[in-house]
């Protein structure tokens, strides 16, 4: 049919009825990104410039939530050691994850073995979050199974109270959580380099070391970079390993927002902090998403 | 506000004992948003069959739980049980109805320092009924102390590095200035509210963990953690000695905090009659020897404690001791200031 000929009535119904059939599909998750994502979202946005006032808030237009938290020093702290504990949490997840995908894909020769070692990582995430935090208590409690073991052992005579309600406790129970988080991605960005990569390169001359730096890590940076970012944004907004393992600074920002809408009834204050974050959180992933793209368009 | 606390209650929400009453008698379905123990069945279950009225329950962590629960809409809760200090928010915001006080037969009995706390009244109108009170004393281990701890000062002791727990809420504020000798706490000014916050700086090389529910600090000390702490008179060291673990409460030179809990009546609920045939219930023997022996806390009918208690009771309750309960300052509305006092608060958390 030509563009220039109209359509007959009957064709023209029977696209807008596809179209609307189209939408109708469509509309239940539709709805659901409104009611559940757009209409929240909006009505943070919109309290954030309200104005707290006893018992609860007044509607206003003004940015004072927004200063009190650049020029409050106690929220500036506890995001700079959110950013801290999260950093450290991708840091050591990374450090694991990657020699453990490493060896799942280039050693483990068995694939049962390797899905077995694999499920290893993975299946703790059947195991409620809250449960597995909680365990590293007693682990690490001063009458733990940690400190009773080293005594057990010889090793030390008083039970080491360094080990929890601390940051280092949070870093270790964080990066025990979300460390599934780290290996996944990698481990399918490693087993989709061929084989016959590493053999080229063997063929060109390189060693071991020089294919792993030039050939797989430059291959696997997408994988990395996911894994990075998902660990990053999980613990950052984490307040859990906090409350259950954290000491008296260890206060993060989660925590805070949740006070704001609790004890201190400050639900303008509140709001502007969440979307502060959520805005740090956005630009953080596009910047990766942005990097991981970098690498995969340089190496196509 | 602590999030393991707002979780519990989260999931704590338990319907109680359904379908104990002949369908004749159903008046109506109370809800009631309230503390652990005090819609316990042992007393709950004879009032449904009695009344007819049928009881639910969900569960709160925390005295911060009320006005955002009211706040986040309605129609949900007829009855709820706040501390004095958290009610004026509710009142202010019009969440709670006024008492009617000549349908309570046993209001007159009640302690009249409750009956006419701040807490509760309000432009001459009554908004809540009295029910348990207790102190927020202090506890320790004393196989930890050569010379048992008599004053606050002990929180700053260098020798209890890392063995002092305090509870996560703005009673911390309340405990620091006392330490400076500001014992007007509920109306400290700006300067007192900052030296407070600088005291507890100072002891924070000493606090193990902020404890954010009672399970938690029961945890602590069970498990070694910690020798001292402040605590919900009466209930953590309770559950400690559920476990055999000997402490002892004691209430420090500087004074300590007392709370009192009393029911309120949600705006435009439509169980009215069963909501005041609960709050009667409530001040009577049932209720109160019921709150009592769940929770082990004192209570605000002394006429209705002598009949139901034994005389021991009588006495660890503090029941038989007017002086007790009018030397505990007693948890105050900060109206306006709460902003100043959690926001010093989160300050000595965020440092």
């Amino acid at each position: 049919m030509s563009l220039a000929e109209p359509l007959p009535e009957a064709r023209l119904r029977a696209r807008r009825w596809t179209a609307m059939r189209r939408y109708l599909v469509l509309s239940p998750p539709l709805l659901w990104t409104v009611v559940f994502m757009f209409v929240p979202y909006l009505t943070l946005v919109v309290y954030s410039v309200w104005r707290a006032e006893f018992p609860l808030a007044v509607p206003d237009f003004q940015f004072g939530n927004y200063v009190t938290i650049f020029t409050d020093p106690q929220y500036r702290n506890v995001f700079l050691r959110t950013l801290k504990i999260a950093s450290l949490v991708s840091l050591c997840a990374l450090l694991l994850a990657f020699p453990y995908a490493y060896f799942l894909v280039f050693r483990v020769r068995s694939p049962g073995w390797r899905l077995a070692l694999y499920m290893a990582v993975v299946a703790p995430l059947w195991v409620s979050y809250l449960l597995r935090a909680y365990t590293w208590k007693t682990i690490l409690g001063t009458n733990g199974i940690l400190n009773s073991f080293l005594i057990s052992a010889g090793l030390i005579d008083e039970p080491l109270t360094v080990l929890l309600y601390n940051q280092a406790a949070m870093v270790l129970t964080l990066t025990y959580v979300f460390i599934p988080f780290m290996v996944m991605p990698i481990y399918a960005a490693l087993e989709k380099i061929p084989p016959s990569l590493h053999e080229a390169s063997a063929d060109l001359g390189e060693g071991h070391l020089s294919t792993f730096f030039k050939v797989t890590l430059p291959l696997a940076m997408p994988g990395v970079i996911a894994g990075f970012t998902m660990t990053f944004c999980l613990s950052f907004g984490d307040f859990i390993a906090p409350m259950l393992v954290g000491g008296p600074d260890g206060q993060m920002i989660a925590g805070v927002i949740a006070t704001q809408f609790g004890a201190a009834l400050n639900w303008p204050l509140g709001s502007a902090l969440a979307l502060t974050m959520l805005v740090f959180i956005l630009v953080l992933i596009s910047a990766s998403d942005r990097l991981e793209r970098v690498g995969q368009g340089r190496l196509a | 506000m602590t999030i393991k606390t707002r979780l519990a209650g989260g999931v704590a929400s338990a319907a109680l004992a359904l379908g104990a009453a002949a369908p004749a008698m159903a008046e109506g379905e109370l809800n009631l948003l309230t503390w652990e123990g005090y819609a316990d069945p042992s007393f709950i279950a004879p009032f449904e069959e009695a009344t007819g009225c049928t009881v639910s329950a969900t569960y709160v962590g925390s005295n911060d739980d009320f006005a955002p629960r009211l706040a986040a809409g309605g129609g949900v809760f007829d009855l709820v049980s706040p501390s004095s200090d958290s009610t004026a928010p509710l009142i202010t915001a019009g969440f709670v109805d006024p008492i009617d006080t000549s349908r309570l037969d046993r209001w007159d009995e009640l302690y009249e320092r409750f009956r006419t706390s701040e807490g509760i009244n309000s432009d001459g109108q009554v908004y809540g009924v009295p029910y348990a009170w207790g102190a927020i004393a202090f506890m320790y281990k004393p196989d930890a102390f050569e010379t048992p701890p008599r004053s606050l000062d002990a929180l700053m002791d260098p020798a209890l590095e890392g063995k002092v727990a305090l509870w996560d809420d703005k009673s911390a504020i309340y405990v620091a200035a006392r330490m400076n000798g500001d014992m007007d706490i509920y109306n400290l000014s700006d300067e007192q509210i900052a030296a407070a916050q600088e005291t507890l700086g100072e002891m924070r090389s000493n606090v193990r963990k902020y404890w954010s529910s009672a399970g938690e600090l029961v945890d602590l000390f069970a498990s070694g953690e910690v020798v001292l702490s402040n605590t919900w008179a009466g209930y953590q060291s309770a559950l400690l000695a559920e476990q055999g673990i000997e402490v002892v409460e004691f209430i420090p030179e500087e004074n300590a905090e007392g709370w009192m809990d009393s029911w309120m009546v949600v705006s435009g609920t439509p169980n009215e009659d069963c909501a005041y045939q609960f709050l009667n219930m409530a001040i009577s023997e049932a209720g109160q020897c019921g709150v009592a022996s769940v929770n082990g806390y004192s209570v605000a009918n002394p006429v209705a404690a002598r009949e139901c208690m034994t005389p021991e009771q009588f006495e660890a309750l503090h029941q038989d001791d007017p002086a007790y309960l009018d030397s505990l300052l007693l948890w105050e509305n900060l109206g306006p200031r709460l902003g100043a006092y959690t926001n010093a608060w989160n300050a000595v958390k965020s440092q």
